[in-house]
């Protein structure tokens, strides 16, 4: 794997300004691009068509058997094995070293109960919130600074579309037939974080997923929508927790008794928490004992059965009804740039597994 | 020679699609007297009231006995221990409602599975989800796998509003259930 990073906005553009144009065929790239899109296998985009000297660059990549199967989705009698991922991620415009990366992160977000139940299929159309830890982030050149959810870099774009387009081809799911989404969501298949180890006060992601420090990981949930909170109007960090307080509060999103959401702080934010003492299990605590409304709060929404109690019973009116209840249930991410005090409340789909999947390279073996 | 084009799909396909063997459908009673109803209820808001209205109705129609069973994840199909259980307990399952993307689809997966265990099925999906019903009837090997359908949405109706849908439903289930010529054309009748 190459440590260049030549991706991204910054990328210089090929010199193509002198004679005549030595790059390859337009017309028959776009022939074979019209193929794809003919096939039914494209998610609206154009795809890179693959060959079987690409598709073998990206099994170069690991050590699995081509046939090993990763995921299956034993309702549609679906399964992917490994061949067919890496032919997606290919399609996807995944580099062949990214394919480490897209197979830790199908594992991971095979990992998610909603995954494999019916989320794929669902009404409430959620996109898998993918995040990176480790050294593979600068490896592979994905963006862990600012604009932090895209676009502009290759791995972060290309990854999460890999997942998106396996879901489509391989397990066959497609728009108004097994996938019955209302309206979705922007981004779907197009959220993949780098998380921003090198200005986050606080241990790596990855690990509160059990992986260790140092070690190249990726983390996998649902997502189905994420919202600002933009405050940088105080010095106090009680003032900003209350706020974000007040966004992961929304009702709208409240359909069960518990809910789940991922924090993704700014590196401000993160750092003002961390400089007032406060850890990641506290920003959680935080959420954890605050988050909730009352049985009428529910009620004036039409909403009385939601806040449904272990026996059965529901919030009275006046009754406290909170609607976290673990640090499981609020994952706390630190990504984009130290430039503003912008965070993202993001609404998980279910709940996060807790684990964390390690990249795991292609063993080198030395020459003597 | 040029390289081909790789297929991301995993499944040989041909024109026509991958050949599945056809699901068995179950033989119909001549009539639903005095049989073994099983009620599998998929726990989404309005499902149990629709389904117990149905059944109270066939009880009174046609003396049936009902068993209540609660689905154990609406959006998928159930276990096969479960599907056994509702076979030997019951002459013939009605299922519902399917009224979202994955439980519509997992009514008509139960429906498949248990018409090849020898029983009769009436799924009940809102008409919403029709395309997604028939998807999965047709990977399930029952291309045009028939059910009963009631208009969306089903969860925001009143009590009396469920009653009304669960009579308006029960002609099309009972067709459903019984041996096929007596009634109009099931899974159709709904305006």
């Amino acid at each position: 794997m190459t440590a260049v990073n030549t991706e991204g906005a910054a990328a210089a553009a090929p010199d193509s300004s002198t004679g005549p144009n030595p790059g390859p065929d337009p017309d028959e790239a776009q022939r074979a691009i019209e193929y794809c899109y003919e096939r039914g296998w494209s998610d609206g985009l154009p795809l890179v068509p693959v060959s079987q000297p690409l598709l073998d660059a990206f099994l170069a990549t690991t050590d699995k058997d081509p046939d090993e199967i990763i995921g299956a989705l034993e309702q549609v009698g679906r399964d992917v094995n490994v061949r067919t991922a890496a032919i997606n991620a290919a399609m996807a415009g995944c580099r062949p070293g990214y394919f480490p990366v897209v197979l830790a992160a199908f594992e991971a977000l095979m990992r998610e109960r909603a995954a494999r139940g019916g989320g794929f299929q669902s009404t409430s159309g959620p996109s898998p919130l993918i995040v990176v830890n480790g050294p593979v982030r600068k490896e592979l050149g994905f963006n862990t600074a600012g604009g932090a959810f895209g676009p502009g870099f290759r791995p972060n774009a290309t990854i999460p579309r890999a997942v998106g387009l396996i879901v489509r081809n391989a397990f066959g799911i497609h728009p108004h037939v097994l996938e019955q989404a209302t309206q979705g969501l922007p981004g779907r298949w197009q959220v993949c974080v780098a998380e921003n180890e090198e200005e986050s006060p606080w241990e790596p992601f990855a690990e509160n997923g059990g992986v260790a420090d140092g070690v190249s990981a990726v983390s996998v949930t649902l997502t189905r929508t994420m919202e600002f909170v933009d405050n940088r109007h105080t010095p106090n960090h009680e003032d900003v927790l209350r706020d974000i307080q007040d966004t992961v509060n929304r009702m709208g999103s409240l359909i069960f008794p518990q809910t789940s959401v991922a924090l993704v702080l700014c590196p401000e934010h993160a750092q003002m928490f961390a400089a007032a003492g406060l850890s990641k299990a506290d920003v959680q605590n935080w959420m954890i004992e605050k988050c909730g409304h009352t049985g009428r709060e529910f009620q004036a929404a039409g909403k009385g059965n939601v806040p449904r109690k272990p026996d059965g019973t529901f919030a009275a009116d006046d009754e406290f009804h909170r609607i976290l209840s673990t640090p499981q249930q609020v994952p706390v991410i630190v990504a984009g740039a130290k430039n503003a005090a912008i965070s993202m409340v993001v609404r998980i789909f279910g709940e996060w597994s807790g684990t964390s999947v390690p990249v795991v390279e292609k063993t080198v073996v030395e020459k003597k | 020679m040029p390289n081909a084009i790789l297929d991301p799909t995993g499944t040989v396909t041909t024109s026509t699609g991958t050949a599945k063997p056809a699901a068995p459908r179950a033989p119909r009673p001549a009539s639903l007297d005095g049989k073994r109803v099983g009620l599998l209820i998929n726990t989404k808001q309005n499902a149990r009231p629709f389904l117990d209205e149905v059944g109270r109705l066939l009880e009174d129609r046609y003396g049936v006995t009902l068993t209540k069973r609660t689905k154990v994840n609406f959006a998928v199909p159930e276990p096969e221990d479960v599907i056994k259980e509702l076979a030997t307990d019951s002459d013939v399952v009605i299922t519902g409602v399917g009224d979202c993307g994955s439980c519509s689809a997992a009514a008509t997966a139960d429906g498949v599975v248990l018409e090849a265990a020898g029983v009769p099925v009436a799924a009940i999906i809102t008409d919403s989800f029709i395309p997604t019903a028939d998807a999965m009837a047709a990977l399930r090997g029952a291309p045009g796998y028939k059910y009963a359908t009631t208009a969306h949405p089903v969860a925001v109706l009143t009590e009396d509003k469920v009653r009304e849908r669960a009579a308006q439903v029960l002609d099309d289930v009972v067709a459903l259930l019984v041996e096929p010529g007596k009634v109009a054309e099931p899974g159709k009748a709904e305006a």
